[in-house]
Protein backbone atom coordinates (compact mmCIF):
# COMPACT_ATOMS: atom_id res chain seq x y z
CA UNK A 1 0.00 0.00 0.00
CA UNK A 2 1.50 3.26 -1.23
CA UNK A 3 0.35 5.41 1.68
CA UNK A 4 0.95 2.96 4.52
CA UNK A 5 3.76 4.91 6.21
CA UNK A 6 1.81 8.12 5.70
CA UNK A 7 -1.10 6.75 7.70
CA UNK A 8 1.20 5.70 10.50
CA UNK A 9 2.56 9.25 10.76
CA UNK A 10 -0.62 11.19 10.09
CA UNK A 11 -1.41 11.68 13.76
CA UNK A 12 1.66 13.93 14.03
CA UNK A 13 0.17 16.18 11.40
CA UNK A 14 -3.21 16.06 13.17
CA UNK A 15 -1.56 17.11 16.39
CA UNK A 16 -0.09 20.20 14.80
CA UNK A 17 -3.29 21.03 12.91
CA UNK A 18 -5.48 20.87 15.99
CA UNK A 19 -3.27 23.40 17.74
CA UNK A 20 -4.53 25.98 15.22
CA UNK A 21 -7.79 27.78 15.74
CA UNK A 22 -8.26 29.69 12.50
CA UNK A 23 -8.59 28.94 8.80
CA UNK A 24 -5.76 31.37 8.09
CA UNK A 25 -3.38 29.20 10.08
CA UNK A 26 -4.91 25.83 9.31
CA UNK A 27 -5.42 26.03 5.55
CA UNK A 28 -1.75 26.56 4.61
CA UNK A 29 -0.80 23.63 6.83
CA UNK A 30 -3.36 21.34 5.21
CA UNK A 31 -2.34 22.44 1.73
CA UNK A 32 1.36 22.00 2.35
CA UNK A 33 0.85 18.57 3.85
CA UNK A 34 -1.46 17.26 1.11
CA UNK A 35 0.84 18.56 -1.59
CA UNK A 36 3.90 16.96 -0.03
CA UNK A 37 2.33 13.58 0.62
CA UNK A 38 0.71 13.19 -2.78
CA UNK A 39 3.54 14.83 -4.67
CA UNK A 40 1.56 17.55 -6.43
CA UNK A 41 2.78 20.98 -7.40
CA UNK A 42 -0.06 22.98 -5.86
CA UNK A 43 -2.89 22.57 -3.42
CA UNK A 44 -5.88 24.77 -2.69
CA UNK A 45 -8.64 24.30 -0.19
CA UNK A 46 -11.81 25.95 -1.35
CA UNK A 47 -14.29 26.94 1.32
CA UNK A 48 -17.95 26.71 0.37
CA UNK A 49 -20.07 29.76 1.13
CA UNK A 50 -23.60 28.53 0.39
CA UNK A 51 -25.18 31.92 1.19
CA UNK A 52 -23.22 33.62 -1.56
CA UNK A 53 -23.05 30.54 -3.79
CA UNK A 54 -19.32 31.05 -3.89
CA UNK A 55 -16.20 29.09 -3.24
CA UNK A 56 -13.19 30.96 -2.00
CA UNK A 57 -9.69 30.08 -1.05
CA UNK A 58 -7.32 32.11 1.07
CA UNK A 59 -4.30 30.57 -0.48
CA UNK A 60 -3.44 28.89 -3.66
CA UNK A 61 0.28 28.66 -3.17
CA UNK A 62 1.34 32.02 -4.38
CA UNK A 63 -1.83 32.97 -6.19
CA UNK A 64 -3.97 35.60 -4.49
CA UNK A 65 -7.44 34.94 -3.17
CA UNK A 66 -9.62 33.21 -5.69
CA UNK A 67 -13.41 33.37 -5.61
CA UNK A 68 -15.45 31.27 -8.00
CA UNK A 69 -19.18 30.63 -8.34
CA UNK A 70 -19.95 27.38 -6.55
CA UNK A 71 -21.24 25.72 -9.72
CA UNK A 72 -18.20 26.50 -11.84
CA UNK A 73 -15.10 24.59 -12.68
CA UNK A 74 -14.01 21.15 -11.62
CA UNK A 75 -14.25 22.29 -8.00
CA UNK A 76 -17.89 23.33 -8.54
CA UNK A 77 -18.56 20.06 -10.29
CA UNK A 78 -17.14 18.23 -7.25
CA UNK A 79 -19.87 19.85 -5.15
CA UNK A 80 -22.54 18.85 -7.60
CA UNK A 81 -21.29 15.29 -7.96
CA UNK A 82 -20.52 15.06 -4.20
CA UNK A 83 -17.49 12.88 -4.97
CA UNK A 84 -13.82 13.19 -5.92
CA UNK A 85 -12.97 14.09 -9.50
CA UNK A 86 -9.78 13.17 -11.38
CA UNK A 87 -8.95 15.08 -14.54
CA UNK A 88 -5.60 13.96 -15.86
CA UNK A 89 -5.97 16.11 -18.96
CA UNK A 90 -7.46 19.28 -17.51
CA UNK A 91 -7.94 21.14 -20.79
CA UNK A 92 -10.03 18.36 -22.28
CA UNK A 93 -12.39 18.35 -19.30
CA UNK A 94 -15.57 20.33 -20.12
CA UNK A 95 -15.83 21.60 -16.53
CA UNK A 96 -12.31 23.01 -16.42
CA UNK A 97 -12.07 26.83 -16.08
CA UNK A 98 -9.08 27.91 -18.12
CA UNK A 99 -9.65 31.57 -17.14
CA UNK A 100 -7.77 31.13 -13.87
CA UNK A 101 -4.72 29.81 -15.72
CA UNK A 102 -4.96 32.82 -18.04
CA UNK A 103 -5.08 35.19 -15.07
CA UNK A 104 -2.20 33.61 -13.24
CA UNK A 105 -0.02 32.37 -16.02
CA UNK A 106 0.07 28.92 -14.43
CA UNK A 107 -0.53 25.95 -16.69
CA UNK A 108 -2.75 23.29 -15.15
CA UNK A 109 -2.06 19.86 -16.53
CA UNK A 110 -3.93 17.58 -14.18
CA UNK A 111 -6.30 17.98 -11.25
CA UNK A 112 -7.71 15.89 -8.45
CA UNK A 113 -10.40 17.09 -6.05
CA UNK A 114 -12.23 15.73 -3.03
CA UNK A 115 -15.25 17.19 -1.21
CA UNK A 116 -15.02 17.90 2.52
CA UNK A 117 -18.25 17.07 4.37
CA UNK A 118 -19.36 18.31 7.79
CA UNK A 119 -21.27 16.26 10.34
CA UNK A 120 -24.57 17.17 8.68
CA UNK A 121 -23.25 15.88 5.38
CA UNK A 122 -23.15 19.35 3.81
CA UNK A 123 -20.11 20.07 1.68
CA UNK A 124 -18.09 22.72 3.49
CA UNK A 125 -15.10 22.73 1.20
CA UNK A 126 -13.18 21.09 -1.61
CA UNK A 127 -9.56 19.97 -1.61
CA UNK A 128 -7.85 20.48 -4.92
CA UNK A 129 -4.42 19.35 -6.03
CA UNK A 130 -2.78 20.40 -9.26
CA UNK A 131 -0.03 18.98 -11.45
CA UNK A 132 1.41 15.71 -10.40
CA UNK A 133 4.04 14.29 -12.68
CA UNK A 134 2.49 11.35 -14.57
CA UNK A 135 -0.99 12.31 -13.30
CA UNK A 136 -3.11 11.20 -10.35
CA UNK A 137 -4.19 7.62 -9.71
CA UNK A 138 -6.80 5.81 -7.62
CA UNK A 139 -4.47 5.42 -4.65
CA UNK A 140 -4.11 9.21 -4.57
CA UNK A 141 -7.88 9.59 -4.64
CA UNK A 142 -8.31 7.08 -1.83
CA UNK A 143 -5.88 9.02 0.28
CA UNK A 144 -7.63 12.30 -0.59
CA UNK A 145 -10.98 10.86 0.57
CA UNK A 146 -9.44 9.73 3.82
CA UNK A 147 -7.59 13.00 4.32
CA UNK A 148 -10.63 15.17 3.50
CA UNK A 149 -12.57 13.28 6.16
CA UNK A 150 -9.68 13.52 8.61
CA UNK A 151 -9.49 17.30 8.41
CA UNK A 152 -13.27 17.84 8.18
CA UNK A 153 -13.68 17.97 11.96
CA UNK A 154 -11.11 20.75 12.14
CA UNK A 155 -12.76 22.76 9.35
CA UNK A 156 -16.23 22.34 10.86
CA UNK A 157 -15.01 23.40 14.30
CA UNK A 158 -13.26 26.47 12.89
CA UNK A 159 -16.44 27.37 10.99
CA UNK A 160 -18.38 27.12 14.24
CA UNK A 161 -15.87 29.51 15.83
CA UNK A 162 -16.41 32.00 13.03
CA UNK A 163 -20.20 31.71 13.19
CA UNK A 164 -20.00 32.23 16.93
CA UNK A 165 -17.82 35.34 16.63
CA UNK A 166 -20.38 36.98 14.36
CA UNK A 167 -23.13 36.61 16.96
CA UNK B 1 -18.68 29.36 22.74
CA UNK B 2 -17.78 27.35 25.80
CA UNK B 3 -18.46 24.06 24.04
CA UNK B 4 -16.42 25.02 20.99
CA UNK B 5 -13.41 25.94 23.12
CA UNK B 6 -13.86 22.76 25.06
CA UNK B 7 -13.79 20.65 21.90
CA UNK B 8 -10.69 22.48 20.62
CA UNK B 9 -8.89 21.76 23.89
CA UNK B 10 -10.03 18.17 23.71
CA UNK B 11 -8.74 17.92 20.10
CA UNK B 12 -5.24 18.83 21.21
CA UNK B 13 -5.29 16.23 23.96
CA UNK B 14 -6.68 13.59 21.61
CA UNK B 15 -3.89 14.10 19.10
CA UNK B 16 -1.25 13.60 21.76
CA UNK B 17 -2.40 9.99 22.17
CA UNK B 18 -1.60 7.10 19.91
CA UNK B 19 -2.95 4.20 21.90
CA UNK B 20 -6.45 3.03 20.94
CA UNK B 21 -7.57 2.37 24.49
CA UNK B 22 -6.50 5.82 25.67
CA UNK B 23 -8.05 7.52 22.66
CA UNK B 24 -11.37 5.77 23.17
CA UNK B 25 -11.34 6.56 26.87
CA UNK B 26 -10.71 10.26 26.25
CA UNK B 27 -13.45 10.39 23.59
CA UNK B 28 -15.91 8.75 25.97
CA UNK B 29 -15.05 11.14 28.75
CA UNK B 30 -15.49 14.17 26.51
CA UNK B 31 -18.80 12.91 25.05
CA UNK B 32 -20.20 12.52 28.56
CA UNK B 33 -19.13 16.01 29.55
CA UNK B 34 -20.51 17.63 26.41
CA UNK B 35 -23.98 16.19 26.98
CA UNK B 36 -23.98 15.79 30.78
CA UNK B 37 -24.47 12.06 30.64
CA UNK B 38 -23.63 9.52 33.28
CA UNK B 39 -22.10 6.84 31.08
CA UNK B 40 -20.63 6.39 27.66
CA UNK B 41 -19.94 3.26 25.66
CA UNK B 42 -18.20 3.21 22.32
CA UNK B 43 -19.05 0.25 20.12
CA UNK B 44 -16.80 -0.75 17.23
CA UNK B 45 -18.23 -2.65 14.28
CA UNK B 46 -16.80 -6.08 13.57
CA UNK B 47 -18.02 -6.88 10.08
CA UNK B 48 -16.46 -10.31 9.88
CA UNK B 49 -18.40 -11.60 12.83
CA UNK B 50 -21.39 -9.25 12.45
CA UNK B 51 -20.93 -8.00 15.96
CA UNK B 52 -20.66 -4.72 17.76
CA UNK B 53 -18.35 -4.77 20.72
CA UNK B 54 -17.36 -2.13 23.20
CA UNK B 55 -13.91 -0.68 23.24
CA UNK B 56 -15.12 1.44 26.09
CA UNK B 57 -17.78 0.31 28.50
CA UNK B 58 -17.95 2.60 31.41
CA UNK B 59 -18.32 0.78 34.69
CA UNK B 60 -19.12 -2.65 33.33
CA UNK B 61 -17.23 -5.32 31.46
CA UNK B 62 -16.97 -5.68 27.74
CA UNK B 63 -20.28 -5.88 25.91
CA UNK B 64 -20.70 -7.75 22.65
CA UNK B 65 -23.98 -7.57 20.78
CA UNK B 66 -25.12 -8.77 17.41
CA UNK B 67 -24.99 -6.11 14.73
CA UNK B 68 -28.78 -5.85 14.45
CA UNK B 69 -29.81 -5.93 18.07
CA UNK B 70 -30.64 -3.21 20.53
CA UNK B 71 -30.76 0.51 19.99
CA UNK B 72 -27.06 0.48 19.14
CA UNK B 73 -27.65 -2.16 16.45
CA UNK B 74 -30.50 -0.07 15.07
CA UNK B 75 -28.21 2.97 14.94
CA UNK B 76 -25.82 0.91 12.84
CA UNK B 77 -28.57 -0.38 10.53
CA UNK B 78 -30.32 2.97 10.04
CA UNK B 79 -27.10 5.00 10.00
CA UNK B 80 -28.98 7.58 12.07
CA UNK B 81 -28.76 8.86 15.64
CA UNK B 82 -31.35 7.47 18.05
CA UNK B 83 -32.73 9.35 21.03
CA UNK B 84 -34.72 7.17 23.39
CA UNK B 85 -35.96 8.84 26.53
CA UNK B 86 -38.09 5.91 27.68
CA UNK B 87 -35.99 2.85 26.89
CA UNK B 88 -38.18 0.40 28.83
CA UNK B 89 -41.06 1.31 26.51
CA UNK B 90 -38.90 0.75 23.43
CA UNK B 91 -39.07 -2.70 21.86
CA UNK B 92 -35.47 -2.43 20.63
CA UNK B 93 -34.04 -1.88 24.11
CA UNK B 94 -32.11 -4.81 25.63
CA UNK B 95 -33.03 -4.87 29.34
CA UNK B 96 -30.79 -7.90 29.92
CA UNK B 97 -27.69 -5.71 29.97
CA UNK B 98 -29.21 -3.68 32.83
CA UNK B 99 -30.13 -6.91 34.61
CA UNK B 100 -26.58 -8.19 34.37
CA UNK B 101 -24.91 -4.96 35.39
CA UNK B 102 -27.43 -3.77 37.96
CA UNK B 103 -27.47 -0.37 36.29
CA UNK B 104 -30.82 1.27 35.46
CA UNK B 105 -30.93 2.91 32.05
CA UNK B 106 -33.26 5.90 32.05
CA UNK B 107 -32.50 7.40 28.70
CA UNK B 108 -30.20 6.76 25.74
CA UNK B 109 -28.62 8.79 22.99
CA UNK B 110 -26.66 7.09 20.21
CA UNK B 111 -24.88 8.36 17.09
CA UNK B 112 -23.11 6.44 14.34
CA UNK B 113 -19.40 7.00 13.68
CA UNK B 114 -18.75 7.12 9.94
CA UNK B 115 -15.46 6.53 8.19
CA UNK B 116 -14.33 8.41 5.09
CA UNK B 117 -16.19 5.94 2.85
CA UNK B 118 -19.40 6.71 4.71
CA UNK B 119 -19.51 3.29 6.31
CA UNK B 120 -20.49 3.02 9.95
CA UNK B 121 -17.41 1.91 11.91
CA UNK B 122 -18.83 2.41 15.36
CA UNK B 123 -21.52 3.84 17.59
CA UNK B 124 -21.22 6.28 20.49
CA UNK B 125 -23.83 5.60 23.16
CA UNK B 126 -24.61 7.89 26.08
CA UNK B 127 -26.74 6.80 28.99
CA UNK B 128 -28.65 8.74 31.64
CA UNK B 129 -28.44 12.46 31.22
CA UNK B 130 -28.21 14.13 34.62
CA UNK B 131 -31.58 15.30 35.94
CA UNK B 132 -33.09 15.50 32.48
CA UNK B 133 -33.89 13.80 29.19
CA UNK B 134 -31.69 14.04 26.11
CA UNK B 135 -32.77 16.79 23.73
CA UNK B 136 -32.21 17.96 20.17
CA UNK B 137 -29.19 20.04 21.16
CA UNK B 138 -27.49 17.00 22.69
CA UNK B 139 -28.19 15.10 19.49
CA UNK B 140 -26.62 17.83 17.36
CA UNK B 141 -23.64 18.17 19.67
CA UNK B 142 -22.98 14.45 19.67
CA UNK B 143 -23.41 14.25 15.86
CA UNK B 144 -20.82 16.99 15.46
CA UNK B 145 -18.56 15.34 18.00
CA UNK B 146 -18.80 11.94 16.33
CA UNK B 147 -17.66 13.45 13.04
CA UNK B 148 -14.91 15.36 14.82
CA UNK B 149 -13.40 12.20 16.28
CA UNK B 150 -14.18 9.86 13.39
CA UNK B 151 -10.97 10.65 11.50
CA UNK B 152 -8.88 9.71 14.51
CA UNK B 153 -10.80 6.49 15.08
CA UNK B 154 -10.56 5.53 11.42
CA UNK B 155 -6.82 6.22 11.49
CA UNK B 156 -6.24 4.10 14.58
CA UNK B 157 -8.27 1.20 13.19
CA UNK B 158 -6.42 1.44 9.89
CA UNK B 159 -3.01 1.45 11.56
CA UNK B 160 -4.05 -1.51 13.73
CA UNK B 161 -5.02 -3.39 10.58
CA UNK B 162 -1.77 -2.54 8.82
CA UNK B 163 0.22 -3.75 11.81
CA UNK B 164 -1.43 -7.15 11.94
Amino acid sequence: MKYETTYSKLADFGKELLSKTSLEEGLPMIAKYAKGVIGADRCSIFINDPKKNELWTTLADGIEKIVIPSDKGIVGYTIKARKPIIANDAYSNPNFLSDIDKQTGYVTENIVTAPVFNSKRDIIGVLQLLNKEDGFDNEDVKFMIFFAHYISGFLELVNLYKADEKK
Amino acid sequence: MKKINQVAEFGKKLMALSDMEQIIELIGQEAKELCNADRCSIFIVDKEDNMLWTRLSDGIGRIVISIDSGIVGDTYQKKQPQMVNKPYDDARFLPNIDKKSGYTTKNILTVPIFDSKREVIGVIQLLNKFRDDFNQEDLETLTFFSNYVSGSIELVLLNDKNKS
